[in-house]
């Protein structure tokens, strides 16, 4: 166990991780400047382009925080730069700690467990790396041919790009009613949740319309949560 | 108001093609920074089998990947595809490389769309998406490199009872977000939940209830716009 912990968390397995982020990083970076030029192009203005990046850091922080928390469970099974390079890149932690757990009982072996030697440790980074190689080679590969099937439905006439607005919508709506609702059921406490957060934003919004301050609504998600998670502590804590 | 009128504004020659290379940038560096990410990826694992000697064995990483691709290999299609339609190019490259799609990268797509009144499935919707997922993408690192150096013995300071509302972010992020939409198109937001609500009940695999709620409600939706727009024809 301490072996392959120290292996872990060796030189190489950081430097790895590292470029890795560093990949991200570029690329988001890379793709906002990409999107700012073409923003323009489009007729966009200045205040909108910031105004679209800022809202987007904001209500990254909630998410964030709360990925970051489960990430941390990871690190004793796995050490932190793997946890570092699972999570920073597509993975989430409930779905790593599974594939981790899988490669280290297909080597005969459990996380944390004494037998836990540097055998089983490189047989999880396998399970883990190949499994999440699996979504960036479908996205690598697929991305530009959605994009043409998409293209040839909405060039065919103005009808179908509407379409295409209906579907958009529909599917982000879609998304988020199944993904409330898989918490809704959990218990009364994570409808309050739910409820409380969808209150704050309708009030937020309406205030932000009323007032005609742009900031509210970049911080309105933000807001949201803090006041969602306030509300279940003085109920429920 | 809404639908004809972001469609008039949004659409004119100059800003076709300006999308349309747009698209042709985001193929290739989208491209190129994931398979830079996928060679990284690969190349871990292969040190510590080929050059450090801690080779488990082909049949160990072989029936480790099978058990492991057995649960996600339906979702490394799915995903991508079902997400398609909100993320746009740029948005899925972002999206599937710094992961989090569901909880981070769509809430804040909708909630800059929201700010800066652009709709899903236009330019101008999809540009927002992008700066928006950009911007996540960075403050997600942001947050999680210092975190995972520190964020162990940080994290066991915060008291007990404030660690206990943790649970509850998620459904507020999704909550929230949903009331943005509802607000917008308030019968769209009630066939979301509801259609949503009935699957989460049952004992589907968790991506096909995403899928079948994703499916469900763009019928219901399509079908009742034609609806309405047959109606105000006649």
């Amino acid at each position: 166990m301490e072996e392959a912990m120290r292996l872990a968390s060796g030189l190489l397995v950081w430097v790895i991780a590292l470029l890795i982020l560093a990949v991200v990083i570029f690329q988001a970076v890379k793709f906002i400047l990409l999107a700012k030029d073409a923003g323009k192009e489009i007729g966009m203005t200045k205040g909108e382009l910031n105004s679209a990046i800022k809202t987007g850091a904001i209500s990254a922080i909630g998410p964030s925080f709360a990925i970051v928390i489960v990430a941390l469970s990871l690190i004793p099974f796995l050490g932190e730069p793997l946890t570092l390079m699972r999570i920073g890149i597509i993975g989430s932690a409930p779905i790593e700690s599974v594939g981790a757990s899988l490669g280290a009982n297909a080597y005969g072996s459990e996380l944390g467990s004494t037998s836990f030697n540097t055998q089983a440790f490189t047989a999880v980074v396998w399970t883990l790396c190949l499994g999440g190689v699996g979504w960036l080679v479908f996205v690598a590969l697929a991305t530009k041919s959605m994009s043409k099937i998409e293209k040839k439905i909405i060039n065919k006439n103005e009808k179908n790009k509407k379409l295409m607005m209906i579907i958009a919508t529909a599917a982000m709506v879609a998304a988020f009613g199944n993904l409330a609702s898989a918490e809704m059921v959990k218990g009364f406490e994570y409808i309050v949740a739910v409820l409380t957060a969808s209150i704050t934003m309708l009030g937020l919004t309406a205030l932000a319309d009323k007032l005609k301050k742009n900031w509210i609504r970049e911080w309105s998600l933000g807001l949201s949560i803090l006041t969602s998670l306030v509300v279940g502590y003085f109920i429920f804590v | 108001m809404g639908l004809k009128d972001t469609i008039k504004t949004t659409v004119s020659d100059t800003s076709s093609s300006a999308i349309e290379q747009f698209h042709s940038r985001a193929h290739f560096w989208g491209r190129l920074t994931v398979w830079a990410a996928i060679i990284l990826s690969l190349s871990l694992p292969v040190v510590l089998s080929f050059f450090l000697g801690h080779h488990p064995g082909w049949s160990v990483i072989l029936s480790g990947f099978l058990a492991y691709a057995g649960i996600i290999a339906v979702v490394w299609v799915l995903e991508p595809i079902m997400y398609y339609t909100i993320l746009g190019v740029s948005g899925t490259y972002i999206g599937f490389l710094t992961g989090n799609v569901g909880n981070m990268c769509l809430p804040a797509a909708a909630a800059a769309q929201n700010t800066i009144g652009a709709e899903p499935g236009t330019k101008k919707g999809e540009i927002t998406a992008t700066l928006a997922i950009g911007a996540a993408s960075l403050v997600n690192k942001v947050f999680l490199i210092p975190m995972i150096l520190v964020g162990a013995v940080l994290v066991s300071k915060i008291p007990e009872h404030i660690q206990q509302v943790f649970p509850f972010i998620l459904p507020a992020i999704f909550g929230g977000v949903l009331a943005q939409f509802a607000m917008k198109k308030p019968t769209y937001g009630v066939i979301g939940l509801a259609i949503g609500f009935v699957i989460n009940l049952t004992a589907l695999v968790v991506y096909m209830k995403m899928l079948l709620c994703i499916i469900l409600t763009i019928t219901i939706c399509l079908f009742l716009e034609k609806r309405n727009e047959a109606k105000a024809s006649v």
